[in-house]
């Protein structure tokens, strides 16, 4: 049996557990996935811990249910955790190290690896990656391998991302309660880059965009590396709540509006007389209700612009933005937003692209992969990071229950 | 101050800072100018010159493209903070269709307003023969203007300049006549006569103004205030746009012997043919420049902060935030949903707070 490895996601708008398995290959496939709406989640923060416990336990029935219809019974006892939300936050660190003898050697890197992995944290804040950038040696930077090379100093640039311990602890009070372990918090955004991005993509500066409901990550790539990350709390959740504000609808009414109608842009061509209707909702008084088109795009557009403006500022700030030729990626559910990509495109000066996660198998039946990137990138790092371990051992005391 | 103008203008992009110098050499002295151009070219024709975008663009120019332009402009405005020293109104002339004219007035006009500058744009629109690209960027471009701007006016060189065949003396002359139209306007604040329109009452008039139509007519000899008016009344130019009229501002530059008779024959002339909720009269009188002539320039504007209720959809409310029609309250804090979740603040901006209310957006379509 190869390794099985489980992924949950507990998102502003859905929660969404999948299964992948490595093939003979080595190539990761999707065996099994599921997600159902959440609750109790605002901002990507879970404020109503039942609530967001019975949506992971109907993900994993759900999962199981379809395990067993195609002849064959597990039960999920954990699964990495993929985090995101504004709480997350990206530092650099660097720690450097003296190199014997004037040469950089073996043990001189794996001492900077450690201390690089150092980084002492505040008590409320949990470690999620260390991202490994450039060497330095002796304050030359942009070394990729430094062993041979003279010089007395030697450090690794990293990027620390973390994030706030009693969040994470929430997400695992709720899993816990469903019976399903958590394994690791991973960062959701460059989960997201891992299963999107091609090599080449990171050498040449790209950024990615992960569009979730309550929030927005980000994560800039030059010279094959991340070079800055963080995520902004704002999501497609605003844009449903700026559309139900704007023309007093419900949310569910609103939701529907933006994920049938609305546009990222808006058209010039769109006449004044161009008319979006509203569902009917409970209010059958309000039945045969329609909006002005170029309205709701306008407050869908001023939206989306003040987002990506957001995040262009910020990379401007990093100094990055002129780095990133191979342009950007977005991912997430907000992604499906029509002519988002567009906007995008204006807005940040470069080339956007959707991102489907290409490199793991399995998901050609979903109708918009790059609401999967997440969960698939997810999946995509348990398995080159535990591919070693032996999932037998624990296979029915970790994995299967 | 010490006796400096508390106006000041800003000619942004090759044609815009052409045209800004036509009005320097002919205003005179004590005219604050600044120059602002993505090309580097443009500075060495003398004037005080600002390089938007130095690093971004190297000084090649944005070629074209109307978001570089605006990057670069972000890069640089606040290099324009050194020239708004007891400024109180600016007065910006450009030409849109390329890159940094669109690009780097929006975001000028935009900075100009978080200083609390109000800003009065004179924008050229492309020729058509200058192509569908020149012409989509202008379109593209103007309705942002708009928004960050307190009052615009867009000249569209066709009806500015015609029967001209050549490409070069249709440009020469385009700009010419905005050169001269603004430095008739200029005058007209800095040189008041026995009727005053100084910086302040500009200031209170343009002041969400929006967009308005511009001309500026010159006469002399027996009759000319009779012809003035007519001209007027026939002019292109103050038939730009379909919007209705809610506000002008008639501005009589003339030497010493304009007569009182003349003064009513144009006001009553030009009350009539554009019938305005608000009527606004200023007079020059300037012997040495005038004597033997009358100039009127006219402002007519669509909308104003008497015209809220027909103000432009998707535009920036003027004065106080209005309500969409039937629009939910978002509540004491404008948090909604968001109330007790942790606040996304940036910039000072609480983004929690849907964009359209923050922008004061109008969604009366």
């Amino acid at each position: 049996m190869s390794n099985i490895y489980a992924a949950l996601e507990i998102g502003t708008t859905r929660t969404v557990l999948a299964v992948g398995e490595a093939d003979t290959g080595g190539r990761l496939r999707v065996t099994s996935h599921a997600e159902i709406p959440s609750t109790g989640v605002r901002k990507s923060q879970i404020l109503d811990i039942p609530q967001a416990t019975q949506s992971i336990r109907s993900v994993l029935h759900e999962i199981e249910r379809r395990q067993e219809a195609s002849g064959s019974k597990i039960t999920i006892g954990n699964a990495f955790l993929a985090v995101s939300g504004q709480h997350v936050k990206a530092d650099p660190f660097s720690a450097p190290v003296q190199v014997e003898n004037a040469r950089v050697s073996d043990e001189a890197i794996n001492a900077v690896i450690r201390e690089s992995h150092s980084m002492t944290l505040p008590r409320d804040r949990e470690l999620l990656d260390v991202i490994e950038q450039d060497y330095v040696v002796d304050g030359l930077g942009g070394i990729s391998s430094p062993k041979g090379m003279s010089g007395r100093v030697l450090s690794l640039n990293t990027l620390q991302i973390h994030a706030d311990r009693n969040r994470i602890q929430n997400a695992r009070t709720a899993a816990d309660a469903a019976k399903l372990e958590i394994r690791e918090p991973l960062f959701a955004t460059t989960c997201a880059a891992d299963a999107v991005l091609e090599d080449y993509e990171r050498r040449n500066g790209v950024l990615v965009i992960d569009m979730g409901g309550g929030s927005t990550g980000y994560a800039a790539y030059c010279d094959g590396y991340a070079a800055a990350a963080g995520v902004i709390g704002v999501g497609g959740d605003h844009v449903t709540n700026d559309i139900a504000h704007a023309f007093q609808t419900t949310n569910a009414q609103a939701e529907g509006m933006k994920v049938r109608e609305a546009s990222a842009l808006v058209s010039a061509s769109t006449g004044e007389s161009s008319r979006v209707r509203v569902e009917p909702g409970e209010n059958t008084l309000m039945d045969n209700r329609t909006v002005s088109r170029r309205a709701l795009d306008t407050v869908v557009n001023v939206r989306m612009m003040e987002l990506f403006t957001v995040i262009r500022e910020t990379l401007e700030d990093h100094d990055l933005l002129h780095r990133l030729h191979a342009g950007a990626v977005l991912t997430g559910g907000g992604a499906r937003l029509r002519n988002v990509d567009v906007l995008a495109a204006q807005t940040l000066c470069m080339n956007v692209r959707i991102g489907r996660p290409t490199h793991v198998d399995g998901l050609d039946d979903v109708e918009f992969p790059a609401a999967f990137a997440t969960i698939a990138g997810t999946l995509l790092y348990a398995h080159r990071n535990y591919e070693e371990r032996s999932i037998l051992d624990g296979l029915f005391g970790r994995f299967f229950k | 101050m010490n006796g400096e103008s508390s106006m000041i203008l800003i000619g942004i992009g090759t044609a815009g800072a052409a045209i800004a110098r036509g009005v320097s050499r002919a205003f005179g002295g004590g005219l604050r100018l600044v120059l602002a151009d993505t090309d580097a070219a443009t500075g060495e024709a003398g004037g005080p010159f600002t390089l938007l975008g130095g690093d971004r663009l190297s000084g090649r120019g944005a070629g074209g493209d109307v978001v570089a332009g605006r990057l670069a402009a972000e890069d640089s405005v606040k290099v324009l903070d050194e020239h708004l020293d007891g400024v109180r109104l600016a007065i910006i002339v450009t030409a849109l269709g390329g890159g940094t004219g669109g690009g780097a007035t929006l975001e000028t006009a935009k900075h100009l307003s978080a200083r609390g500058v109000p800003s009065v744009v004179f924008a050229t629109t492309p020729f058509s023969f200058e192509g569908e690209d020149r012409q989509r960027n202008a379109r593209g471009i103007m309705s942002m203007i708009e928004d960050a701007a307190n009052s615009t006016f867009f000249l569209p060189l066709d009806k500015l300049v015609d029967n001209v065949d050549n490409m070069q003396e249709a440009m020469r002359r385009a700009i010419d006549t905005v050169a001269s139209g603004v430095t008739l306007f200029w005058r007209l604040v800095e040189r008041p006569g026995y009727i005053r329109l100084d910086t302040e009452r500009l200031r209170h008039i343009i002041s969400g103004a929006g967009r308005g139509r511009f001309a500026a007519v010159t006469a002399q000899g027996q009759g000319r205030a009779s012809e003035v008016v007519d001209r007027l009344i026939r002019s292109e130019m103050l038939a730009t746009s379909s919007g209705p009229v809610r506000s002008t501002l008639c501005g009589i530059l003339a030497g010493d012997d304009l007569l009182l008779s003349e003064v009513g024959k144009i006001a009553d002339g030009v009350r009539g043919a554009f019938a305005g909720l608000t009527f606004d009269l200023a007079t020059v009188n300037d012997e040495a420049t005038f004597s033997g002539r009358i100039s009127v320039v006219l402002m007519l504007f669509e909308s104003g902060a008497k015209a809220e209720d027909e103000a432009r959809p998707g535009s920036v409310m003027s004065g106080r935030r209005r309500r969409t029609k039937g629009a939910l309250s978002s509540g004491p804090t404008g948090r909604g949903r968001f109330k007790n979740a942790e606040p996304t603040i940036w910039n000072g901006e609480d983004l929690d707070i849907p964009t359209f209310i923050r922008k004061n957006l109008n969604l009366d379509f």
